[in-house]
């Protein structure tokens, strides 16, 4: 049973655009060329290089926005279309819901399709005779149930089709966006049923808009962008990254092609991969990699790594430089962004009046923070070296991520320094205990570090 | 074409269950549904019995009802099938679209389903033989229980065109309308309204039983009007038209299989 339930392997999709003229080609033009397919004006990749595998007993959220993907993957795993490159393998039946009813007929009975739509979701006669007073129980069409299925109501319709298909009991189960129609009452319970599916250990794949649904339902899921993964993994933080390029945080896009991904420090020019693959928690660079940072890193007062700060201490952005040619033209450039994708703050040596005269071989720049002031919360730190007129060198996006803790609930991004006074009738005391400015579990991972250091 | 037929077997309850989805939406359980199925061959059957025994009286075949009669029905079933398979997909694009299904059983189900329409056609045909014979004007021959098996080679002969046409119909819109002219031109390109024998020129004798469906007509007018079993030329002719449609159509389904959902 450790085979998982799913496995792509390089999945890629392309449809064909047939156009207008093509669609309507005649069988004369098809004999007199030859060949009986018609030629395809143009394609669309609809899945690019997907590899991942779903685990038996996974429940898999797959979200995107629409376009990007999400139903081709799921049809191509449900067999109903064929990849264009790539492996898919499937082990246990298979029970999808792309469209629910979708093979009932309208003229006869609801009992009568019930059979039928069964027998299409690959149940014998027998095992629906077996399920049949449960999917009548769980779709609620009661007396209905001999009518005509033309004759009810779309609620109805896709109660009917979601009893069937969910008590096909399929060992992997396939939902595709179904469970937003119907009303709030049936919506749960389709939600009930699945976490009882789920909890049997039927493995699940569900496309949904209905974010909190996945981090709720999922224990991994997938964000599919232009057809590649942006990000998978654990559903709170697939969604959150999700959210926040929604929200609108696109930097300019980068116009050189990116350089080098992965490992920090890494000089490697790795040829370019997709951009659009990137993981938005995984730093994204760029550059022309004439000079580069080749190592970034948050320190303390005393010169020591940090990963989680308190909201005043004295931070120390120390960025290593590399020159492959000596240049003359060069800035250094750095920026904190909260995880919102809110800009903290962004400056340059530019903006701030430094001339650059030479760079060339190795050195070290510091951008020293005596007080950091933030709220707690989790931030990313941009730095890069680019020309004045802003052609990156090396464009380090979300080169460290580090988390800033905090003891006290104020909100927002900035804490500016400050204290209350009071005077006159007015009396407020203050409370002698929870006021820190580092939680425990952020202390003890700066008291790791420390230990780490001293010991290295 | 073997691992294409277990295909189909491992999918006939799908099929059997689709066919009676057909059979009861198009009848609804009525009576009413089951006479309206007759009424197009009776209505062709009247036309022509009125038009040659009293407009252009041809004494030669005789009874000319029942001739016409027994080669109607295998018609009707062919010409039936294959004008509704030419939607059998398209007509059904959600299911190719939406459901993991064997796009393939339903031009099957559409033969099959025409089939039932032959069979349940088959007793008044056998009334109508045994009102002539009881009139002495037909011989009986006990071949007639053999009936069966050429309505099975006409329907796997069946099968294979609609396998083709209902692919090849998704791609090409107008191969319908092709289809419909074919099938017109194909009703009198095959003895049902007269007789091959009646036919003076030779050549035009060899051209016509070149048409796969003139055996499986005369197969029909020789065991309800003759009373004689099908000759030997007719039943290879039957069987090799049966494994050759069949042959043909699984490749041109083949071909186009994996396109279907995306073109449809």
């Amino acid at each position: 049973m450790s085979s998982p339930a799913i496995s792509l392997r390089g999945l890629s999709k392309s449809f064909r655009l047939f156009g207008r003229r093509t669609q309507f080609q005649t069988l004369k033009s098809a004999l007199l060329k030859r060949d009986l397919r018609p030629e395809p004006e143009g394609s669309v990749q609809a899945l690019r290089g997907l590899t991942f595998d779903i685990a038996r007993g996974e429940a898999f959220g797959v979200i995107g926005r629409n376009g990007s993907g999400k139903s081709t993957l799921l049809k191509i795993v449900s067999g109903i279309l064929k990849p264009t490159e790539g492996l898919v393998s499937v082990n246990g039946r298979v029970s999808a819901l792309i469209e629910l009813g979708a093979g009932f007929h309208p003229e006869i009975s609801g009992r009568e399709n019930i059979y039928i739509n069964g027998i299409m979701l690959g149940l014998s006669r027998k095992e629906i005779d077996r399920r049949f007073e449960r999917i009548v129980e769980f779709s609620g069409i009661g007396e209905f149930l001999d009518q005509p299925v033309k004759t009810y109501s779309s609620g109805m319709y896709v109660r009917l089709g979601f009893a069937v298909a969910v008590h096909v009991d399929p060992e992997i189960l396939i939902v595709d966006e179904v469970l937003s129609v119907g009303d709030e009452e049936f919506s749960q319970k389709c939600i009930a049923k699945i976490q009882q599916m789920k909890a049997r250990g039927t493995t699940l794949v569900f496309v949904t808009h209905q974010l909190p649904l996945v981090k709720e339902l999922c224990d991994r899921a997938v964000w599919i962008e232009r057809g590649a993964m942006a990000a998978i993994g654990d559903p709170a933080r697939v969604v959150d990254a999700y959210l926040q390029e929604v929200a609108g945080n696109h930097q300019a896009a980068p116009s050189e092609v990116p350089i080098i991904r992965g490992e920090q420090g890494s000089a490697a020019a790795a040829p370019a991969e997709e951009p659009a693959e990137n993981d938005p928690l995984e730093e994204e660079r760029w550059g022309s990699g004439e000079a580069l940072i080749t190592e970034v890193s948050l320190r303390d007062e005393r010169g020591r790594q940090l990963v989680a700060l308190g909201g005043r201490n004295p931070v120390t952005v120390r960025m290593d430089v590399a020159a492959r040619t000596p240049q003359t033209d060069f800035v250094f450039g750095v920026a904190i962004y909260h995880a919102d994708g809110t800009c903290v703050y962004g400056t340059n040596t530019e903006i701030e009046g430094w001339r650059p005269g030479n760079l060339e071989g190795e050195g070290s720049v510091e951008f020293i923070m005596p007080s950091l002031d933030l709220v707690a919360g989790s931030y990313r730190l941009d730095v890069a070296i680019h020309t004045k007129n802003g052609r990156a060198y090396d464009y380090r996006r979300g080169a460290i991520r580090f988390i800033v803790g905090s003891g006290l609930h104020d909100v927002g991004i900035y804490r500016p320094p400050h204290e209350w006074t009071f005077r006159g009738g007015i009396a407020l005391e203050k409370a002698q205990a929870g006021r820190r400015d580092v939680p425990p579990e952020i202390e003890k991972t700066l008291r790791e570090l420390d230990d780490s250091d001293e010991s290295s | 074409m073997l691992p294409q037929l277990v295909v189909l077997a491992r999918h006939r309850q799908l099929i059997t269950t689709l066919t009676s989805r057909d059979l009861k939406a198009r009848y609804r359980g009525s009576l009413l549904g089951y006479f309206w199925s007759l009424a197009n061959p009776l209505l062709l059957l009247g036309v022509y019995t009125l038009v040659f025994t009293r407009f252009f009286p041809r004494p030669d075949i005789s009874p000319y009802a029942l001739f016409l009669f027994a080669g109607i029905l295998p018609w009707i079933f062919f010409s039936g099938s294959v004008m509704e398979s030419t939607v059998a997909i398209s007509g059904n694009a959600g299911l190719i679209k939406k459901v993991m299904f064997p796009a393939e059983a339903l031009p099957i189900v559409v033969v099959l389903s025409h089939l039932v329409h032959f069979a349940l056609a088959l007793p008044v045909l056998l009334a109508a033989f045994i009102i002539a014979f009881a009139l002495g004007k037909v011989p009986f021959h006990p071949v007639i229980v053999f009936v069966p098996i050429l309505m099975i080679l006409q329907a796997l002969f069946v099968a294979g065109i609609a396998l083709a046409v209902s692919s090849a119909s998704v791609l090409f819109r107008d191969l319908r309308d092709l289809v419909q002219n074919l099938l017109q031109l194909g009703f009198f390109l095959t003895p049902i309204i007269y007789s091959l024998d009646k036919i003076p020129s030779q050549l035009m004798r060899t051209a016509l039983r070149l048409n796969p469906m003139t055996p499986f007509v005369v197969g029909f007018q020789d065991i309800f009007v003759f009373g004689r079993p099908p000759t030997l030329v007719d039943a290879v002719l039957m069987a090799f038209w049966a494994i050759a449609s069949l042959a043909t159509g699984f490749v041109v389904f083949d071909r186009l299989r994996d396109t279907l959902a995306e073109a449809i």
